[in-house]
């Protein structure tokens, strides 16, 4: 325990001091899980949305195994895309293995399926009334798709806030396709595992502090960028 | 006069059950049309094709002067120039403002008109008020109203309402009337109702259209069906018996 709370207040100290490694691993941090998220909800949403809208030959089966895929270990998708980017692997041509694009690539791997799947589901609990009523008022089969996403969008924030979460969070990934190497692909979690390996407990719960913190604040800022859906109080009343 | 719907041997199935069966139907333009018949006559689905929300299985279908072909550009001119009014109407997540419009922007209409015709409409159903209200927090005769509004701002020729009044107070409904007649009598709009409500039918109806088991049993003047219908199943239904 008597470590526990010496290492939070070193880490304090250490968050407080903006050490330069520090700082550079949060940033770098920060641009491999965005980068992956921005991707990964470009690809995810439009897909979610057209495999929950369209009618096609094995429906069920590409549903299921992206529903499969939401639980994809990070180790696995780093081990694929190591495969991928490996000197004699399809892509080892580009030399991607090692760094932050690779690493980039790996979280692109576990955060589609979950941005997909749960897109997908938020746009099959809405009912026929809402593309009804949408296209009864004119719109055409492309505006009613987008209004049909907008009606999903507290679903479809919950996935992107769940995929962040997975991203940011996740370790053996980035390991395996970054390597860890400082000054270049070290990240928040990889640091972690690293200090607490060589005992430097507290400079471990620091960057889990960080690591925290910046979830909480990107997560608030996916709130306030949909301001409209959170102006009113969804809060079901139970009384 | 036009007749903006022609239906000839119109089938719908729902799996093996057929629902809708309407051998001949012409519905000339300008007048309110009620489409009464007991549950599951094929009521909404009637008007769920002619609305071009449903595709029929069988038959073929004339509306606004156009054979119905379901192509994607077809349907968007045809179902631009009519509007619905459900029972309970879905409304999307937003303001009253940002549903009444929602019709006039998928038209690409300036803003700024958008707002002058928003304004004028909510003030046209007495819903000014309500204007940033919340679509989702209005009562059930609010809710009616703000929809009628997101279907007059379109100025349709035709709309299409399906029991629009029956979740709602007599109050409420009989100012929904007041539009509807006003719609109609101003604009020459044909409008297409669905109700269960036989007072208001006798109320509204030019014209009334009787299903029964998918069928059309009997179609004319209002005050012909209503005092002198020509069918005993229709006779039975306005006396308020099961037919059968």
């Amino acid at each position: 325990m008597e470590t526990i709370l010496q290492g939070i207040k070193e880490g304090f100290y250490l968050v407080i001091q903006m050490d330069a490694e520090i700082v550079q691993v949060t940033i770098l941090s920060l641009q491999v899980s965005l980068t992956a998220l921005i991707l990964s909800a470009l690809i995810g949403i439009p897909a979610g949305a057209a495999s929950a809208l369209k009618k096609f030959p094995g429906k069920k089966i590409l549903l299921n195994t992206v529903y499969t895929l939401m639980g994809l270990p990070p180790v696995l998708a780093g081990l694929l895309v190591y495969l991928l980017l490996t000197y004699r692997g399809p892509l080892g041509q580009y030399e991607l293995l090692f760094t932050p694009s690779a690493m980039v690539i790996a979280q692109v791997f576990l955060a589609t399926p979950i941005i997909w799947g749960l897109t997908a589901r938020a746009v099959m609990a809405l009912e026929q009334n809402v593309y009804d009523t949408a296209a009864a008022l004119g719109a055409s089969r492309r505006q009613a798709a987008f209004t049909l996403i907008r009606e999903a969008r507290m679903g479809i924030i919950a996935a992107l806030t769940t995929a962040f979460g997975r991203v940011i969070a996740e370790v053996g990934a980035v390991m395996l396709v970054g390597g860890n190497i400082r000054w270049a692909t070290r990240v928040l979690t990889t640091s972690i595992v690293l200090e607490t390996r060589m005992g430097n407990f507290s400079t471990a719960l620091a960057l889990g502090m960080i690591l925290l913190l910046i979830s909480f604040l990107i997560n608030l800022l996916i709130i306030l960028l949909e301001k409209r859906t959170f102006r009113y109080d969804n809060t079901i009343q139970i009384t | 006069m036009t007749i903006p719907f022609k239906l000839h041997n119109v089938v719908k199935r729902y799996q093996e059950r057929e629902v809708l069966n309407a051998d001949h139907l012409e519905i000339p333009a300008g007048k309110i049309y009620t489409v009464l018949g007991p549950n599951g006559s094929g009521k909404t689905t009637l008007l769920r094709i002619l609305a071009l929300l449903l595709v029929n299985d069988a038959g073929s279908l004339e509306v606004l002067g156009e054979k119905v072909n379901w192509s994607k550009n077809q349907l968007l001119k045809l179902r631009r120039q009519m509007a619905m009014v459900t029972q309970t109407s879905y409304m999307f997540q937003g303001t009253v403002y940002y549903n009444v419009a929602y019709g006039l922007r998928k038209r690409r209409v300036p803003e700024r008109e958008i707002r002058r015709q928003v304004e004028k409409t909510l003030e046209m159903v007495g819903m000014s008020a309500y204007r940033d209200a919340d679509a989702r927090t209005l009562s059930g005769g609010e809710r009616q109203k703000a929809a009628i509004a997101r279907a007059l701002i379109l100025k349709p020729q035709v709309l299409f309402l399906d029991e629009p009044t029956s979740n709602i107070d007599m109050a409420s409904a009989a100012e929904i009337e007041k539009h509807i007649l006003t719609i109609n009598q101003n604009w020459g709009t044909t409008i297409i109702m669905v109700t269960h409500n036989l007072f208001q039918a006798r109320r509204l109806a030019d014209e009334v259209i009787f299903l029964h088991e998918g069928h059309i049993i009997e179609k004319g003047p209002g005050s012909q069906i209503f005092d002198q219908p020509q069918d005993e199943r229709t006779a039975a239904f306005l006396r308020g018996e099961t037919v059968f």
